[in-house]
């Protein structure tokens, strides 16, 4: 057991200078720019659907993409903010209102999309397509938040991965509903509410392992000096 | 649990105001120096993050007594005092990037503080939940609970006794150097002025013998 003095002697050997985080909107921000950049990209590489015109017209389809664009700005702020320990626990309403909206545009598609395709309408090779445009767009930006966020993993490393989650989530899906022609609203779901619960096991599980990790280290230096 | 619950919240004022009612509740910070103390702590981080360690030590020694006592108020053994203390310090070295010098540095710390020491309770409930602590009634020193029959162990050790005095002298002395004085087979061998190997053989002998006489015990050897 080392004794708080020994730990503090530690601690101060290895006090190399810090570069301090930028306001956490900008973070986001830059964060968000990045992942203008993915979409960018993909409606360069991939082609955004052609018949984007005609559905932006349709108001649920464009009530659908602005509020899941909406989620994804808002979640991502306030997974900046509250990745840092003194910002208060309300940032985590910030995105709700957006989330219910964009909820009800997809449970609303679901209903639509079940009417008119049926049960049996979704083709495999379209799956497999749509799912390599998810792991395109979300695989980055996930990697590059976790990055971003990795201090908070010692603080509140469930609300910030909850929040990050989605943020990477909501711009998965307004992706899809982009670049891919078809509305493949339930494997939206599927995999975003995946990507959260990912992320969220991931931080749980490693979160205290690598502060134990840290732990282990300083007092190993601290021991050979 | 709720008094305690309760007697958290002041301490997010303590450092933000200086009101006096909340700082009575620290020990180690006294009333007077907890405001310009925080000030001090900013200026202090602040200078730590730019890598100034006399600046950093001062604060970390600075914040010690006051992280006792925010830990105090949750544990009662000192040595989970000093865990959550050292928790709290590993932190607050591993985050101290994200404090803002434009944003007091109070609330900050005792975010972090609060964290480490939840997560400790959280802990220390799960671990108590999975274990039993020994009660007296587990201990077995008394000779009753252990079924220590000493009537009967001491009857064993006069048979025994017995025993090995109807072995041969050369065996019996074998035993008595080995196994009951519990001499090396070197000690036993200068004792005696025997050899290693006659000792060997001559013990062997007397534990055959002695298996058969007290599997026997009325019949002569």
């Amino acid at each position: 057991m080392t004794r708080t003095p020994e730990l503090i002697d530690a601690l101060v050997e290895c006090a190399t200078p810090v570069r301090r985080l930028r306001p956490p909107v900008v973070r986001a921000g830059l964060w968000l720019a990045f992942a203008g950049l993915i979409l960018a990209l993909l409606a360069i590489g991939h082609g955004v659907r052609p018949d984007l015109a005609q559905h932006l017209r349709q108001p649920v389809f464009a009530a659908g993409i602005a509020s899941a664009l909406a989620t994804a700005i808002l979640s991502a702020m306030a997974a900046f903010a509250i990745s840092l320990p003194d910002r208060s626990r309300w940032w985590l309403v910030l995105p709700m209102p957006a989330l219910a909206l964009w909820i009800s545009t997809i449970t609303y598609g679901c209903f639509a999309d079940w009417v008119s395709i049926g049960p049996d309408g979704v083709r495999l090779g379209e799956e497999v397509r749509c799912f390599v445009l998810l792991v395109l767009t979300s695989v980055p930006l996930a990697i590059a938040l976790v990055a971003m966020l990795r201090y908070a993993a010692l603080l509140r490393g469930g609300a910030v991965a909850m929040m990050g989650g989605l943020a990477v989530a909501a711009v998965t899906a307004a992706a899809l509903s982009l670049f891919h022609d078809h509305d493949a609203t339930v494997m939206i779901l599927v995999w975003n509410l995946g990507t959260a619960a990912l992320i969220l096991g991931a931080s749980g599980l490693f979160g205290r392992r690598i502060f134990r990790w840290m732990a282990a280290r300083l007092l190993a230096s601290e021991a050979h000096p | 649990m709720s008094p305690r619950r309760r007697r958290h919240t002041p301490s997010l004022t303590l450092v933000t105001s200086s009101g006096a009612a909340s700082t009575a509740e620290v020990e180690g910070a006294g009333d007077q120096r907890n405001t310009p103390r925080t000030r001090d702590w900013s200026g202090l981080m602040v200078r730590a993050q730019d890598g100034d360690r006399h600046a950093y030590r001062a604060l970390l020694e600075d914040m010690t007594p006051y992280l006792r006592a925010l830990a105090a108020r949750c544990f009662k053994a000192s040595g989970d005092i000093e865990d959550a203390v050292q928790d709290v310090l590993l932190t607050v070295h591993a985050v101290r990037r994200t404090y803002d010098p434009g944003r007091p540095f109070g609330p900050w710390l005792v975010a972090i503080a609060n964290r480490r020491i939840i997560d400790r309770l959280r802990r220390q409930m799960r671990d108590r939940s999975r274990e039993i602590e020994l009660t007296a009634e587990h201990e077995t020193f008394s000779p009753l609970p252990t079924n220590l029959r000493f009537d009967e162990t001491s009857a064993d050790e006069a048979a025994l006794h017995a025993a090995i005095e109807r072995l041969p002298p050369d065996q019996r002395q074998a035993v008595r150097l080995l196994k009951l004085k519990e001499m090396s087979l070197k000690e036993a061998a200068l004792a005696s002025g025997r050899s290693v190997s006659a000792l060997k053989v001559a013990t062997h002998r007397a534990i055959k013998s002695l298996r058969k006489i007290l599997q026997q015990p009325s019949e002569p050897p």
